[in-house]
Formats: C-alpha cells, sequence, structure tokens
C-alpha cells in the first residue's frame, strides 16, 4: 500500500455527461480518462439549456461514459478504490442521473460512494493540475457560476464575494444573442471584439462605486440592449463594424468588473500560494490576460487549468473525490442530489431562495 | 431458459417499488408509498429485499425496470439506477412498461387505461400481443374500448368489466423482465416532448 487510488468520477449537473478516472499516488496525480459527451446540438434550437432535454440525455448517457472512460483507461471497474459523483449543486432532473447511475455502481461492487459538490469540484482542480498547496484564492466564472472562493481546504471553502444575479457566461450568451451571434456565446463575442473599438460605447461597471468583492452583470446586459436597440432605431440594422465595437465594449466593462474585484480579493488572502482561475469564461484570452496581470500586480502566482479541466468535466469529480476520501469523507446510498449546494455555509446567500438555475 | 434471479423495482409514481425473484418461482416485494425521497430510499429498499433472501447483488441475474409512462424525473430514478447496477454486475438490466406490468396475469383481451395528468389518459390494449401505448381523453376511450375488460385508475371509461391487477406492479416487472430476451438498454417512456419553445426574439438584422 503506496497510498495510490484510482477513483471513476461522474457528473450531469449542466449539460455535459461525463466521466473519468484519476489515479493518485505519491508521485502526483494523473488522469487516465476523461470523457464529455457534449448536448450542444440537443439544446441549439432553444437559445439556452433545457433542463428536462438535459436530463433525458443525462439518463441514458451517463453510463455509456463510465463504460468509455473504464475502457479508455484500460481498467475495470474492480481495480477502482471509489466512486465520485457530482450531487450538486445544478440541473437537479440532471443531477439525478449521475447519482443514481453511481449509486448503482457502488452497490453493485461495493465500493466507497462519495459525493461531491460540482464547486469544489472547480476549486480543487488546481490542485489536480499543479498539486497547488492550501490556501490558495480561486475564481470560479463561468455560464452558471462567478464567485470568489478562498481555499483552505479540501471542505473548507470561503465565499469572499459573488454574483448577485447573473453569471459572465450569461452574459456574454445574452450579448452573442442580442447581436446575432452564434451560441455558446464566449468565443463569438470575443472573436467580434478583437476586432472592435471598446471606447466607442459606454457601458457601466456595476457595482465598481461598492466596496467588497460582490459582482453584477444583468445591468450590463441591460445596457448593451439599449446600445443596439439604440443602433439598430438609427441605421434599420446592426453594421457589423458597431457590432465589432458593442462586444468590445461590453467585454472590455466585464474585464474591468473582474479585474477590479480580483484585486480586491487578493488583498483580503494574505498568504496565499496562487490565484486560480477556473471556468468556460477562464478561456477568454482579454479576461485572462486582465486577471493574470492582477495577480502580478499583487505578486501572486497566477494559475489557469487546461479549458477542458476548466469547463464541466469529470476528472475534476474524481479527484474531489479522491480528496475527499482521503480527508475520510464518504457517503451512503441514501447520498441525496441537491439543486442548490452553496461550498460556503457561513456565507449569506446571494440569491433568493426562489431563483431558478444552477447558481449557488 | 434458465431460472433467473430478477431484483426489479419501480418508481414512476408516487411510491418506490421493488420485488425479488427467486429461481423458484417465489417472489419478495415491497412497495412504499412516498411522493418524494424514492432517490435516496430506493437503495436500502432493495438492499433489505436482498438480505431478506439471505442474498448478495452477486446473486442476481438480471435486472428490470419500470420504465414509466409516469412521472418523469421518478422514472429517470429508476432506470438510471438500473443502469448503473448493471454496469456494475455485468448483467442485462431490462425495462418493463408500467402499462403491460399491470396487464401481467390479467386475461385477455385486456385494455390498461391509467389516469394522467390534465384528463390525459395512457391507454395500452392487450390481445395475443400488447398494442401501442397511446394517450387519450375519456371519450376517445369509450369510443376505441367500449366494453373491453379493462384495468387501472381510469379503467371505468370503458364500461367493460374492472379487473383489479393481478400481482403488485414490482412483481408483474419482475416477472416480464425474467422472461424477456435482453436487448436494448433500458429507456424511459416519456409520450410526450420536453416542453421547450425556440426563443421568441428573432435575430436582429446585420448589415456589412
Amino acid at each position: 500500500m503506496d497510498g495510490t487510488l484510482t477513483f471513476l468520477g461522474l457528473e450531469s449537473s449542466c449539460d455535459d455527461t461525463a466521466a473519468a478516472v484519476v489515479r493518485a499516488g505519491p508521485e502526483g496525480a494523473v488522469i487516465l480518462s476523461s470523457v464529455v459527451a457534449g448536448q450542444d446540438a440537443l439544446h441549439a434550437a432553444f437559445g439556452g439549456v433545457v433542463p428536462e432535454i438535459a436530463a433525458r440525455a443525462h439518463a441514458e448517457r451517463i453510463d455509456l461514459c463510465v463504460e468509455q472512460a473504464l475502457e479508455q483507461a484500460g481498467l475495470p471497474l474492480a481495480a477502482m478504490d471509489g466512486i465520485a459523483v457530482t450531487a450538486g449543486p445544478g440541473l437537479i432532473g440532471g443531477v439525478l442521473a449521475a447519482v443514481m447511475c453511481a449509486k448503482g455502481l457502488s452497490a453493485a461492487t461495493g465500493l466507497p460512494l462519495v459525493g461531491v459538490n460540482h464547486l469544489a469540484g472547480h476549486a480543487l482542480t488546481p490542485r489536480l493540475t499543479d498539486a497547488l498547496a492550501f490556501p490558495y484564492l480561486m475564481l470560479l466564472v463561468s455560464g452558471g457560476h462567478c464567485q470568489f472562493l478562498l481555499v483552505e481546504g479540501v471542505d473548507r471553502f470561503r465565499r469572499l464575494g459573488g454574483t448577485i444575479d447573473d453569471a459572465p457566461g450569461e452574459a456574454f450568451d445574452k450579448t452573442a444573442k442580442l447581436l446575432g451571434l452564434p451560441q455558446p456565446g464566449g468565443p463569438a463575442v470575443e472573436a467580434e471584439a478583437a476586432q472592435g473599438d471598446a471606447r466607442r460605447f459606454a457601458f457601466p461597471r456595476p457595482l465598481l462605486d461598492r466596496p467588497g468583492c460582490d459582482l453584477s452583470f444583468s445591468g450590463l446586459k441591460t445596457a448593451l440592449l439599449r446600445a443596439r436597440d439604440a443602433v439598430i432605431a438609427a441605421r434599420g440594422g446592426i453594421p457589423v463594424q458597431d457590432r465589432r465595437d458593442l462586444c468590445a465594449g461590453f467585454q472590455a466593462a466585464v474585464a474591468d468588473v473582474l479585474a477590479e474585484k480580483s484585486r480586491r480579493a487578493l488583498v483580503e488572502c494574505p498568504g496565499i500560494t496562487g490565484f486560480a482561475v477556473a471556468g468556460g469564461v477562464a478561456a477568454n484570452a482579454t479576461l485572462r490576460g486582465r486577471l493574470m496581470a492582477v495577480a502580478a500586480a499583487a505578486g501572486v502566482p497566477f494559475l489557469a487549468p487546461p479549458l477542458r479541466l476548466c469547463t464541466d468535466n469529470a476528472a475534476m469529480i474524481a479527484w474531489a473525490g479522491i480528496e475527499r476520501f482521503r480527508a475520510g469523507l464518504t457517503d451512503d446510498l441514501a447520498l441525496s442530489a441537491r439543486p442548490r449546494w452553496p461550498l460556503d455555509s457561513t456565507a449569506p446567500a446571494l440569491l433568493g431562495s426562489g431563483k431558478k438555475g444552477a447558481k449557488a | 431458459m434458465p431460472p433467473e434471479t430478477v431484483l426489479a423495482f419501480d418508481t414512476s409514481a408516487a411510491h418506490c417499488a421493488a420485488a425479488l425473484l427467486l429461481p423458484d418461482g417465489r417472489c419478495l416485494t415491497r412497495n412504499e408509498a412516498m411522493t418524494k425521497g424514492q432517490a435516496e430510499r430506493l437503495m436500502s429498499l432493495l438492499a433489505d429485499l436482498l438480505a431478506e433472501a439471505g442474498l448478495g447483488w452477486s446473486a442476481l441475474s438480471r435486472i428490470g425496470v419500470g420504465t414509466g409512462p409516469g412521472n418523469f424525473t421518478g422514472i429517470r430514478i429508476s432506470v438510471a439506477a438500473a443502469r448503473g447496477l448493471a454496469v456494475g454486475l455485468g448483467i442485462p438490466a431490462i425495462g418493463v412498461g408500467r402499462l403491460e406490468a399491470m396487464a401481467h396475469g390479467l386475461p385477455r383481451p385486456l385494455v390498461v387505461a391509467e389516469a394522467a395528468r390534465s384528463g390525459e389518459i395512457w391507454v395500452q390494449a392487450f390481445t395475443h400481443t400488447p398494442g401501442e401505448l397511446v394517450v387519450l381523453d375519456d371519450a376517445g376511450l369509450r369510443a376505441a374500448y367500449d366494453g373491453w375488460a379493462a384495468t387501472g385508475s381510469a379503467a371505468v371509461a370503458t364500461g367493460g368489466q374492472l379487473l383489479a391487477p393481478a400481482m403488485p406492479l414490482a412483481e408483474a416487472t419482475a416477472r416480464i423482465a425474467a422472461t424477456r430476451l435482453p436487448g436494448a438498454r433500458p429507456a424511459p417512456i416519456y409520450l410526450r416532448p420536453a416542453d421547450a419553445a425556440p426563443p421568441s426574439d428573432p435575430p436582429p438584422l446585420i448589415l456589412p
């Protein structure tokens, strides 16, 4: 026994069905396989993720992903030391698919079951990729989430701030939709912005005038809609250069907000080992550049895991499962799927409990 | 066909139901009424059944699972668990429709009529072979199956003889699964597309 652990991970909390095998030993962690079956095509006609469509797909794909992940890892289920599954937060119908599949696998094999918070999966990824030591600052920024977390331990997260309404990824998607660009909106808006003039349209920097690390992106979305409608009223449509300028202005506003709030979060976290960013929005080169500069100015190492580990995947769930298992944290077959599950139970809720969505 | 040891379960409505069919034909069943909590209860209910028979999971040769129609989330809970168990045990999982399970063991011809929501009725006729599963309203059911012997919560509409189920739902699911040739993996029967509408606001006109 050299302490090596091999875990199967399952994930189905939004619109990616995923399974992965991760092995962790004294030499560090290795991802033996990571299968992600996306659902973009299923949701494309509806302009966003439809929960019922996602749940239907997950229920009939998750076991197939598990088999693929084991096959690619070249290992039988019996070679696993445990099964980790995202138990929330997320679209509950989808979360249930992987949770029930994992329970079936666990009951059948007698392997330990570990329920993982999806956000913890993201937040612990820098330890999978770079063996980053606690404590570190994490900015989780995606289509469903936006929050600053001080990661102090496997099960110790302190939320320094987060969005009080939309996530930036949602704002990018909405911007793309309003401007006739394809989904997902992030890459499309970034490409247009690269040829645009960010100074032509003035956009607000929400909550920058308030202290703290909370963010807001809903007003920015509205401002973009107003600017777009003004262009359409004046020109009868959106000239391509106007579209580029709108994208550039919007992206610059998001970058300013994230950079300034990151600076403040870093001030609140003396003695950290690094500033890590995860989530699909971290793929945006402009935003990433700004965050790197903020970290450099604070004298803190900057870390962004590769994109395939920044967006939804099951390798991070398997890894978080290993971390929890090592800490003695396992679950039984009564494990609940949770639509909302804040990582930091001490911080006040940012969103009303009646609000729909995958945020927590 | 060699005798099978089948563990079957159904969470397609306000219950958590399970049955363990043994090679000698005996069948142990459990049925707990619940409107929620099936996802938490299901596995321990199954473990209880196995313990009662003094068997371990590895004694099973088949999984039977109710595929609905019914509550979408409820069906998915059982289907996903069944598929996970099947992969974990290396045995087939076999999907059984709720209406064919309700018909199991009853004389034919028979129509199964189960009330769905908002006046809709799930209807399936059984003669020598099962008919197609369709959605009708009360008048449609009477018009199509006037005077037929019937079972199910909407059976009275046929005006024919009313029959009680021959056995608990999960037992019927197990018995059907025991004799059915393994095929495609179990999948929920929805009968309705997902509620989703394309976005109403058209994209803007882009000028050169």
